[in-house]
């Protein structure tokens, strides 16, 4: 590279640069689809993003209140995701709400006991996000959000212990990277999202205790507050989001770190999963609600 | 981040045995140790026996060897509800082979029976030559049906007394209990106490808890004249903790012989190679906080044995020992 082309570059920077000062901050947000809209606009439009997604891969289970040995095998999950730029300020807030159905079947190591655990989840987030304009098609956002989790975990060969009862509510923080971009003709979205719990609550019966005392009253000491110090939960998932047309194929990988000890009962959940799904934006047009050919679209994730 | 969520998730290590005759020994003491309810009440050393049994485990021994010295460990608990459970066998401490059956079907069924009886929800019934009615419960893992038992309730009404015959039955599930119980009771009672353990420490126990059962619901049809529970050594587990309930109510009589116990509730864990072990886990006392862990006794005055006079004759002491009761109670204004 040459003297010459470096000097083009670094000024074509500066240019971009000073360009995206002097924008004003409502523009800033505006992705792909903003970029063809008129300069100005009647109305603004937040597609909602959905997408459906499947996950499958492997499980690994310890929970010693049903056995002290580790469990491994297969993790089924599908999901809902659904992202929107927020109304108030559709430019800088991203909400977020994921609902999932999870199943893992996991053995021991012999192969001879076979646990059954059946999760679901419903999880609502709110993002800032920030463009950055000298990098055309990347937003980061960060935020905070809640999630609820439950189900069981069930050991057919135990006794009075056959199942062990999983109830999560948390308070997250949450960030996530998006990047737009093409590979020839074919226009792609990489997402990395992680999610961390950093309070809630959580049911554990103690050490030794029975549902049947739980059923007969004895309901004390199990519900906690989960903190770091007892509990400590991540996810991790990485998408790609391929636009063939009016929808997009998800793929991607999901990975869940769940871990608790408390009642001197160890806990530990980890999956990770590759996804396949479809994903798309949609858009609820409103007669008499303005210009909808003038509407300026502003896109929650694209 | 991820470094440090694995150093957090580190910090919930726990303790991994291996899959051979040490480890999978050190696995069943350590479940055992850390678990078992009865250590303190049963005065038992598990560090010492430990030490006497792991002597014998050899890295060369067989699954058969391992499991044979690992059952005779668990029978040092003494314990109905703690056994080893392989592909092959079944580890057990049953304290009924050790005493009298005291019970056999054959006579009630064609004696006092005269093969004609009626069954719903696993009770065998029917109303004796003497307007007694009968019931024989047995097993609690048989789940009773309320509407089952107001129409079983609801034929034996008219009869002087009831006999409820648990004789043989091991045990099941703690629900029948209740809902049986609630059938001969108008008010709440304080049915005893369940205690579980906190920690893994020998000591580590929940202040027993007080639990309650409720009666029937009004409109179902309750039994309230003078009853008669019927018991033997195999009355285990449930059935101990049924027998221990009627015996609390003044319009009730337990004869035969004390109960086999069982009050631990028991858990199951396994080993590193797939054997499960099976143990008692929670500590479920008495109205009185007393452990029928070693049985229910019956009521004062009528401890029987079935007599091999009677059963050559065709007579079951202990029924014959009911109705004297029932007699009795009815004589006595119960």
């Amino acid at each position: 590279m040459t003297a010459a082309v470096w000097n083009r570059a670094v000024v074509k920077c500066a240019v971009a640069v000073l360009i995206a000062l002097l924008r004003p901050v409502a523009a800033r947000a505006e992705g792909v689809y903003a970029d063809s809209v008129p300069a100005v606009a009647a109305v603004v439009e937040r597609p909602v993003n959905s997408s459906f997604m499947f996950d499958a891969g492997g499980a690994q289970i310890l929970d010693t209140y049903l056995t002290p040995i580790k469990y491994s095998g297969l993790n089924l999950r599908i999901g809902y995701e659904r992202l929107q730029a927020m109304k108030f300020n559709p430019h800088g807030w991203v909400s977020q709400i994921e609902a999932g159905v999870e199943y893992q079947k996991v053995h021991n190591a012999p192969g001879n006991h076979t646990m059954h655990s059946l999760m679901c989840e419903f999880q609502w987030g709110m993002m800032h996000r920030w463009r950055i304009d000298c990098m055309p098609g990347l937003q980061l956002m960060a935020g905070g959000g809640t999630r609820f989790r439950g189900g069981v975990i069930y050991n057919a060969s135990n006794s009075n212990n056959p199942v062990s009862a999983k109830i999560h509510w948390s308070v997250n923080l949450q960030g996530m990277a998006v990047y737009n971009m093409r590979v020839g003709r074919l226009p792609l979205t990489l997402r990395y999202q992680v999610t961390l719990p950093v309070l809630g609550a959580f049911f554990s019966p103690e050490y030794g205790q029975s549902f049947y005392e739980i059923y007969l009253g004895d309901r004390g000491g199990i519900v906690h507050c989960g903190w770091w110090g007892n509990r400590f939960d991540m996810r991790n998932l990485l998408t790609v989001d391929l636009h063939l047309g009016h929808t997009s194929l998800r793929i991607g990988y999901r990975g869940q770190i769940e871990t608790s000890y408390v009642n001197n009962l160890n806990y530990h959940f980890f999956t990770h999963s590759a996804i396949i799904g479809v994903s798309g934006e949609w858009l609820s047009l409103r007669p008499g609600k303005g210009d909808v050919e003038r509407a300026r679209i502003i896109s929650a994730l694209y | 981040m991820a470094s440090i969520s694995l150093m957090l998730v580190s910090c919930h290590d726990y303790e991994e045995f291996a899959n051979d005759p040490q480890g999978n020994f050190d696995a069943l003491w350590t479940i055992i140790d850390e678990h078992y309810c009865f250590f303190e009440y049963k005065d038992i050393d598990w560090n010492e026996v430990g030490q006497r049994y792991r002597a014998q485990v050899r890295p060369e021994m067989t699954s058969e060897e391992l499991f044979d010295v690992c059952a005779q460990m668990l029978k040092e608990l003494k314990d109905g509800h703690t056994n080893l459970i392989s592909s092959w066998d079944v580890s057990r401490y049953w304290i009924w082979e050790q005493y009298p059956e005291n019970y056999d079907e054959r006579i009630i069924d064609q004696y006092y029976l005269n093969f004609n009886y009626r069954q719903a929800s696993g009770i065998k019934y029917q109303i004796l030559s003497n307007n007694i009615g009968y019931m024989h419960y047995g097993d609690f893992g048989s789940n009773i049906g309320e509407g089952n038992l107001d129409m079983i309730l609801s034929y034996l009404a008219a009869c002087d007394g009831l006999v409820i015959d648990v004789r043989g039955n091991g045990g099941g599930f703690l629900m029948n209990v209740e809902t049986l119980v609630g059938r001969f009771i108008t008010e709440p009672i304080h049915a005893g106490y369940i205690s579980h353990k906190t920690g893994p420490g020998h000591d580590e126990f929940s202040e027993p808890y007080a639990y309650y059962f409720e009666p029937a619901d009004d409109y179902r049809i309750k039994f309230m004249k003078p009853i008669v529970v019927l018991a033997n050594r195999a009355s285990f587990s449930a059935t101990n903790n049924f027998v221990s309930i009627m015996k609390m109510l003044p319009n009730v009589r337990v004869v035969g012989d004390t109960t086999g116990g069982g009050s631990g509730m028991p858990f199951t864990s396994e080993l590193p190679n797939g054997w499960n072990v099976r143990f008692s886990a929670c500590s479920i006392l008495d109205a009185t906080g007393r452990e029928t862990e070693f049985g229910t006794e019956p009521s004062e005055g009528y401890k029987v044995d079935m007599s091999e006079s009677d059963m050559a004759a065709g007579r079951d002491t202990i029924l014959e020992t009911a109705f004297a009761a029932i007699e009795d109670m009815t004589a006595s204004g119960i």
